[in-house]
């Protein structure tokens, strides 16, 4: 099958943000999430913290901008069950839930983990990295490099 | 400033088509001159072709040349592609209106399509990954994002008491009205326990909740008044207004999940732009890609209070002979949702229903508002057509 390509990477088919400093301006959110650490970007001028993080502010488009740690725990406002249609890579039923992070910011984010109609409304959620696929990369003397990935979600505490 | 007036339009079939989408462009294109035999491929000076999925279900990039090549259009006013992904075909209408309006071009076709259906079925829910904020939403695994609604519907029924009995409604009607459309997906009405009854896909969003994948095209022609006239001798069908807002992107940052606010901003500023009100809207066809959506719809373009969606339904004020009918055609839950096509296909049924030719006729229709919602809920387009200029 498409022996051109003979198991090439593709960027285009990649489910997961490309991370490092080689490709990333915002690579320090993902060195974070290795020590445990769910993090954002404030603004150091107006105070104005955003999420996902940025290179500029949104508020008032300075640059000097600094790194800020949000709640790793947070609590279940709605939560949904994706039993059909749900994306390769991804386990069935495919849960998610409004996590309400200690007042500070409400993602709508996977939790892994639950079975069926375990996870309910109030529940505690707590951050979860894990491992996901390598970054194959152009090395200079044309070997491929494999650079770590990881990616979060949330678990039932 | 010149008018603006929409001259002619047609759609291939939509559903799951053994087609390429340059096939179903070319079948779409010809449906759309067929349906006004005054106007050929010679008199069309702009060229604006809407699709989302091209570049990853077809591995084509540079679609309008493409496009007019093999419609037989040597365009030399504007030949291109927009994209805003379940509202791309809204806006080739909203760009080409604006261009004709501004003497950029006198006789401009919008046309759009997407083919979805890959050989492998598995890239299709793959591919969607790529539609919501890909290095965030699409990492949590949120395609087109059936669990969003679902999210949605919980906190609409929690609020409002909102039934899923008056979800399946829309499903109902919209399935009825698919009837009216020849080329539509799905032509076959469901009964009300057959829609409660089936197969959940994200609870409470059931499968009858959901709009399906979709091949299709649609093509629709907008002209300057002083050209339409010669080139049409149907009554003239004007763009009133467009509003078009967005407030957010990631889901992290949709601050209010039941009232969507950047829905309200797009609509006032096409009722404003139109000079017409929430009341004075004959027919519409609006965003219905889940069940729940058209409720809320309902709710914040103003044909009821907010809240009062569920009983707007289930009183039938959204069905023929209501205060206002919606999705006449049987909208995306009975024709499909073919992206790129999709504010074509609305805006060639408000079309008929104001010149008064509609499969099934709004009798006296004289205004008519076409509504898409796009990716995380994240931007809206309102379209507002007229029979009249005042």
């Amino acid at each position: 099958m498409n022996s051109v390509l003979q198991g090439r990477y593709a960027v285009t088919m990649d489910m997961w943000p490309l991370q490092s400093a080689d490709f990333n301006r915002i690579h320090p959110f993902y060195d974070h999430l290795r020590q445990g650490r769910l993090t954002t970007t404030k603004c150091r001028d107006c105070g104005r913290q955003a999420f996902p993080p940025r290179v500029i502010c949104p508020g008032c488009l300075s640059e000097n901008l600094e790194w800020v740690d949000l709640p790793v725990t947070g609590r279940v406002l709605v939560a949904t069950e994706e039993e059909v249609g749900v994306p390769v890579g991804f386990e069935s039923p495919l849960i998610h839930a409004l996590i309400d992070l200690g007042g500070q910011i409400i993602l709508f984010a996977r939790v892994k983990g639950c079975s069926t109609g375990e996870l309910k409304e109030g529940d505690e959620v707590r951050l979860v990295v894990f491992p996901v696929d390598p970054l194959p990369v152009d090395g200079r003397k044309g070997e491929t490099i494999l650079q770590e990935r990881v990616f979060f979600a949330f678990e039932k505490v | 400033m010149r008018n603006v007036c929409v001259i002619a339009g047609g759609q291939s079939q939509w559903g799951v088509r053994r087609a390429t989408l340059r096939d179903m462009f070319q079948e779409a294109g010809k449906a759309c001159f067929e349906d006004n035999p005054a106007v050929t491929n010679k008199d069309i000076d702009g060229l604006i072709v809407g699709s989302a999925y091209t570049e990853r279900c077809s591995f084509q990039t540079h679609l309008a040349p493409l496009v007019a090549e093999h419609l037989g259009i040597k365009p030399k006013n504007l030949c291109l592609r927009v994209e805003l992904l379940c509202a791309t075909g809204s806006s080739g209408i909203m760009l080409a209106y604006a261009m004709i309006k501004a003497g950029e071009a006198d006789v401009v076709m919008v046309i759009g399509g997407e083919k979805l259906y890959t050989p492998q079925r598995w890239e299709v829910n793959y591919s969607e990954l790529a539609s919501v904020d890909h290095d965030w939403d699409g990492a949590m695994g949120l395609g087109l994002p059936p669990p969003v609604f679902a999210a949605v519907a919980k906190q609409h029924m929690k609020l409002y008491g909102t039934t899923e009995e008056q979800l399946a409604m829309v499903s109902v009607k919209n399935r009825r009205n698919g009837l009216n459309n020849p080329k539509g997906q799905f032509r076959e009405e469901i009964a009300l326990e057959t829609a409660m009854s089936a197969r959940p896909i994200v609870r409470p969003m059931k499968l009858f909740d959901c709009c399906p994948v979709t091949d299709g095209a649609a093509a629709i022609i907008l002209a300057a008044e002083d050209r339409a006239k010669h080139l049409t001798d149907k009554p003239l069908v004007y763009i009133r207004g467009t509003g078009q807002a967005s407030m957010h992107n990631m889901s992290a940052n949709f601050s209010n999940w039941t009232t969507w606010e950047s829905l309200k901003v797009a609509a006032q500023q096409a009722y404003a732009k139109a000079r017409v009100t929430p009341r004075d809207i004959d027919v519409a066809q609006t965003h219905d890609c889940f069940t729940i959506s058209e409720i809320i719809e309902y709710e914040d373009l103003g044909f009821c209070r907010k809240g009062e969606g569920g009983y707007f339904i289930q009183e039938g004020k959204s069905d023929f002979g209501g205060q206002v009918p919606v999705n006449t055609d049987g909208g995306l839950l009975s024709c499909g949702h073919p992206f790129g096509a999709t504010g074509i296909r609305q805006g060639i049924e408000i079309m008929r229903q104001l010149r008064g030719d509609a499969a099934r006729q709004v009798e006296g229709a004289r205004i008519g508002l076409t509504h898409n919602l796009s990716g995380f809920i994240a931007a809206h387009t309102v379209v507002i057509y007229g029979r009249d200029l005042e």
